[in-house]
């Protein structure tokens, strides 16, 4: 029986391959979607943490100190004075190789001897012992990973020149790593591993550590923890690879939440495809499911038939989508990657890992989402009376009836989606989840608003284009249950969009502004470099002495950009030189304390970032405790300023306070200050040839614009995905105006018949679909700007801890608009040229 | 051959359906020709071709050879457009199913064929009511189709085929889907209206019992046409 059944089923599904199509395309795109950030994210995360791996080994624990290192005899200290096993000194740095200068490469100096406890990745299956020995009897050697020195044709004896600070050096390679797992080698790739003297010589940072590795048994965790916590200097921590990384994930947890949402509302909108298609098909089936109701089939096999019918449908669809995912996985990658990159973390290595996991997480979604949204149409089969198949006009009263409680349900959602909003404090999560339910919430309110725009359009066509001008409003009225789930759809994509739009331009907008007052300075000279260096500092300050004595130069202000340490946990911290004017450049979130610099300049205190106060809920008049070489010390927060330059936030103190706890590590950055009325080109280029070549000068406009540029990198990703979400509402629009033109075949037959041409027809038809769009883009533009609102004070405030100022800008308003009526326009232009085409007298044989 | 003034000439008309690839004759070379005012009869078992010959005199359908020419107009070298125009003004359709549009009322149904041609204010209202006055549905005027019964609506139907005063009326089984009863009340309906104005009517039909009003009764069989004494 059930076979059978199935067959009646599966052969009308196969006479649509159209809707069909569309169907899976939604479950295809909707999965594939999701996946694709999920892949993107996680990878970048993992990268990070097989390469650490990989070059880490069995480390636990990590000593580490600033920015500035630490000094080798911490080493010496620890192994020979406390007899402290299973140390593992590390000095690293990136340097750019002649052999391809678009890369650079990790070059990481050990001591090969005491790293044989780690058993790090680069020593697995190799003769370890012979190469550690040539490593650190032979000067200027190191060893690098196969696949790299295959990707630069170098091989065993070449020699690898890399460009350091004080010229090229050369290389000379003892080994090749071979890796036995494809996980290490991949891990490893880049990668240049050498003695730790060798590294220090190369660099001219004698007697210097990036950090040291420590395996911690886990016999007895907490004595070795206490002990090594005595002998350490207090600016120097000992942290837990495992807590490091959780700290990595939480850096990036606000992207990838807001990553994901974009995921997901491609995932809602591809929903809509299927619901579409589904409803589709059992209408165009009440004859069919009637007629068997009549023989004796009972309402759950019909209800079987459908099911299956869907998880069919669901699981191919979800096949296509786990692959298109791993493509566009790919795809993402980059970009993906580059911005946790500029934003959070360095990562050194591209590439996509998978795991089951996120691969049953997507069969969930796609199956779970293809079951959501088959319920409805799965209720309207079950409807169909066994003694007649209900026409079409009783369905739509009925769906009129429906209408009544899908009002109010928009409306609980709408309020439970304010509700969460507001209330939820903190939750970046229930942040979106409050845009969600205000869109679905609103989407739902769709149908009524469209009924009510159709009467006041119809009052307004009929009285200018008689009957004729009635029609399209008629008939987006009439089948409102079928038109109403494009409309809304439509609106969601469109709404989103403009949400999105005027959230990101609000962004713009204020980080323009930002950065025209932060940037004070006419000239900057920023100044790279690896801060272990010994020298630095006496060499920043001569450079700063070469520009201050410059005629054309008034003042100079420099900022030095490092680490210090709070809680064991690296702190981004800003010590400040300031003139008068760069003063200027810091906008208070309270009320300016005239006293304010004064104390900056004389006392233990710091301003902190918006975003800083925002996660670690500080505020004005709060001390944090910094850890510095003199044991913990208390530092005053003066106030909270506007920073977008990075989301997690940092401090700012001035020089003289940094100065009296930590290590002079010299300037990251010089502000110039011109005199009064002097030629801004004049003195860029008497500065360009007092200074050294390498050194990065750029005018306040240059940075200005480089930041922006940055800032629109960072929303590629958001806004491709956007469009994505935009595109799977699109084909659903036009797969659904292709359905409810086909329904309305026979309809259309007789218009044709009593007269009206292909070309009047087109117009009908086009006039119903920019109706449709009309009323989408109506709606979208109140609900869009809700969503930009909750977008900009909820949920990125959440995130990032950034306070932005709404800036309404109506391009984007008209844009949505125009937007939606396009969309409509061009998903009805081929149904209606398909309705124009078909002979009259064969429409009218439609059922 | 029959003589040029008749109002309806068809002549060696030929039509195919192609279901799955094998071709299926409907007429093969079939010639008819009606003069203006007459009503004829066309029987014929389902699936001979009535509505398929009513399709293509009403320029609905386009057949595989063969002239249609319908008041010296030659419809079958007409284009898409042009046939349009002309069925619009010249052509009356009564359906079996009634064919109304559900969105419009029974006065916006009447109007439309009107509007079609041109608008029409007051007048066109007045021409709508006073015709349904006749149908015996002036209390029907604001109601939408599907509340009406089969018989009002098929009497709707009737209207909305004379609204636009045509010259030809093609009517396919009007009472196909009604009782005894009503089917004879609306044809004597459609009888009378369509004589008052002098229009030509061609009906399609499988019972025997509307040959009673024809002035010719014709008979498809074979894939042509026969003509039937009473
Ligand atoms: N569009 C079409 N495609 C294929 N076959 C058709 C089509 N229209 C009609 N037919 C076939 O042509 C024959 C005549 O149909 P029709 O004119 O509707 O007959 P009648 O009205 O006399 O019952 C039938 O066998 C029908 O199945
Ligand atoms: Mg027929």
């Amino acid at each position: 029986m059930n076979t059978i059944l199935n067959r009646a089923g599966r052969n009308f599904l196969l006479r649509h391959p159209w809707q069909l199509a569309l169907a899976l395309l939604g479950i295809t795109l909707g999965v594939a979607v999701v996946i694709a950030i999920d892949l993107a994210l996680d990878s970048a995360l993992q990268s990070f943490k097989q390469v650490e791996q990989t070059v880490s080994g069995k480390a636990t624990h990590r000593i580490a100190g600033g920015e500035g290192g630490l000094d080798e005899a911490l080493y010496r200290k620890l192994r020979v004075e406390h007899g402290i096993r299973n140390l593992a000194p590390v000095l690293q740095t990136y340097l750019p190789i002649q052999q391809n200068p678009k890369i650079k490469l990790r070059v990481i100096g050990i001591d090969p001897f005491a790293e044989n406890a780690f058993r790090s990745g680069w020593q697995s299956g190799q003769d370890g012992a012979q190469a550690a020995i040539r490593l650190v009897a032979e000067a200027n050697t190191a060893i690098i990973g196969r696949q790299t020195a295959e990707a630069l044709g170098l091989s065993i004896g070449d020699e690898l020149i890399v460009a350091t600070g004080t010229g090229d050096r050369r290389l000379r390679i003892v080994d090749l790593i071979a890796p036995a797992s494809a996980v290490a080698a991949e891990a490893l790739s880049n990668i240049v591993i050498a003695d730790i003297s060798t590294v220090q010589e190369i660099t001219g940072w004698f007697g210097r550590l990036s950090h040291i590795d420590v395996i911690i048994p886990e016999t007895d965790p907490h004595k070795v923890q206490a002990r090594l916590a005595d002998i350490l200097p207090g600016d120097v921590s000992l942290v837990s690879i495992a807590t490091q990384f959780e700290s990595m994930q939480q850096m990036t947890e606000a992207f990838s939440i807001n990553l994901s949402a974009m995921g997901l509302l491609s995932l809602l909108v591809g929903m809509f495809l299927i619901y579409n298609t589904m409803t589709f098909l059992v209408l165009q089936r009440r004859g069919l499911i009637g007629n068997l109701r009549l023989i004796g089939v009972t309402r759950r096999q019909i209800s079987r038939m459908i099911l299956t019918e869907a998880l069919i449908l669901a699981a191919i669809g979800t096949m296509l989508g786990i692959g298109l995912g791993l493509l566009l996985g790919q795809v993402m990658l980059q970009p993906v990657t580059a911005t946790v990159d500029t934003l959070y973390f360095r990562v050194d290595r591209l590439s996509l890992s998978v795991s089951p996991l996120q691969i049953g997480k997507a069969v969930l979604l796609g199956i779970g989402a293809t079951l959501l949204a088959v319920i409805p149409p799965l209720r309207e089969a079950n409807r169909f009376s066994p003694k007649h198949a209900l026409t079409r006009s009783q369905l739509e009263s009925g769906s009129r009836r429906l209408s009544r409680s899908i009002l109010l349900l928009g409306i609980l959602l709408i309020a439970a989606g304010f509700a969460i909003g507001f209330l939820s404090e903190t939750s970046i999560k229930l942040g979106l989840a409050s845009v969600f339910l205000l869109l679905f919430g609103f989407a739902l309110l769709t149908p009524a608003t469209t009924l009510a725009v159709m009467s006041c359009v119809e009052t307004l066509s009929g009285r200018l284009f008689g009957i004729l001008g009635k029609l399209p409003p008629r008939m987006v009225g009439a089948e409102i249950s079928r038109t109403g789930v494009a409309i809304a759809a439509l609106m969601i994509a469109v709404a989103a969009t403009i949400g999105m739009n005027l959230m990101i331009d609000s962004f713009r907008v204020t980080v323009a502004q930002w950065l025209n007052t932060t940037l004070q300075a006419d000239l900057y000279v920023s100044i790279a470099g690896d801060k272990t260096a010994r020298d630095k500092a006496v060499k920043d300050r001569q450079l700063k002495a070469i520009i201050a004595e410059l005629a054309e130069v008034d003042q100079v202000s420099t900022v030095l950009h490092t680490q210090v340490v709070a809680d064991d946990m690296p702190v981004k911290v800003s010590a400040f030189e300031l003139t008068e004017a760069s003063k200027n450049g810091f906008v208070f979130k309270q009320a300016f304390d005239t006293g304010l610099w004064r104390a900056f300049e004389e006392q233990e205190t710091v301003i902190v970032t918006e975003p800083y106060a925002y996660h670690n809920k500080v505020k004005a008049g709060d001390t944090i405790a910094l850890q510095t070489a003199k044991g913990l010390q208390d530092f005053k927060i003066l106030g909270i300023y506007y920073d977008y330059s990075g989301d997690r936030g940092r401090l700012a103190m001035s020089r003289t306070q940094y100065l009296r706890y930590w290590p002079d590590l010299g300037y990251t950055g010089i502000g110039v200050y011109g005199v009064a009325g002097s030629d801004l080109n004049v003195l860029e280029s008497r500065l360009r040839d007092r200074l050294p070549q390498a050194l990065d000068l750029k005018s306040s406009r240059a940075i200005f614009d480089a930041s922006m540029q940055v800032f629109n990198e960072t929303f590629l990703i958001t806004e491709t995905l956007r469009w994505l979400a935009a595109g799977i509402a699109f084909v659903g629009v036009f797969g659904s105006l292709m359905a409810l033109q086909f329904e309305r075949t026979r309809q259309l037959g007789i218009l044709r018949a009593i007269g009206m041409t292909p070309g009047q027809l087109t117009g009908l038809i086009c006039a119903e679909t920019g109706l449709m769009g009309l009323t989408a883009g109506l709606i979208a533009i109140p609900v869009g700007l809700l969503v930009a609102y909750v977008l900009i004070y909820i949920v990125y405030l959440r995130s990032f801890g950034w306070t932005m100022t709404f800036h309404l800008n109506p391009t984007m308003l008209i844009q949505g608009l125009l937007l939606a009526v396009f969309a409509a326009l061009l998903a009805g232009i081929l149904p209606a040229y398909r309705m124009a085409r078909t002979r009259p007298a064969e429409a009218l044989r439609a059922e | 051959m029959t003589p040029a003034n008749n109002f309806i000439e068809i002549d060696g008309l030929t039509k195919n359906y192609r279901e799955t690839g094998r071709p299926v004759t409907i007429f093969d070379n079939l010639s008819l020709s009606v003069k203006r005012g007459e009503l004829l009869v066309l029987l014929g078992r389902s699936g001979s071709g009535k509505s398929t010959l009513l399709n293509l005199l009403g320029g609905i359908d386009r057949p595989d050879s063969g002239r249609i020419v319908i008041d010296g107009i030659e419809l079958t070298s007409l284009s898409e457009h042009r046939r349009t125009l002309f069925r619009r003004h010249h052509i009356g359709f009564v359906f079996q199913s009634y064919q109304l549009i559900p969105t419009l009322t029974v006065m916006d149904n009447l109007l439309l064929p009107l509007e079609l041609i041109q608008p029409t204010g007051k007048a066109g209202r007045n021409k709508a009511a006073e015709l349904l006055n006749n149908l015996d549905l002036s209390d029907r005027l604001d109601t939408y189709p599907d509340r009406l019964s089969g018989g009002e609506q098929q009497r709707v139907a009737i209207a909305r085929a004379l609204i636009h005063d045509p010259l030809l009326v093609l009517a396919d089984e009007p009472t196909g889907n009604l009782d005894l009863q009503t089917g004879q009340q609306v044809m004597s309906l459609l009888d009378k209206l369509v004589r008052q104005s002098g229009k030509t009517l061609i009906l399609a039909t499988h019972s025997r019992e509307v040959m009673g009003i024809a002035d010719r009764i014709l008979t498809i069989r074979d894939h042509s046409l026969i003509e039937t004494d009473d």
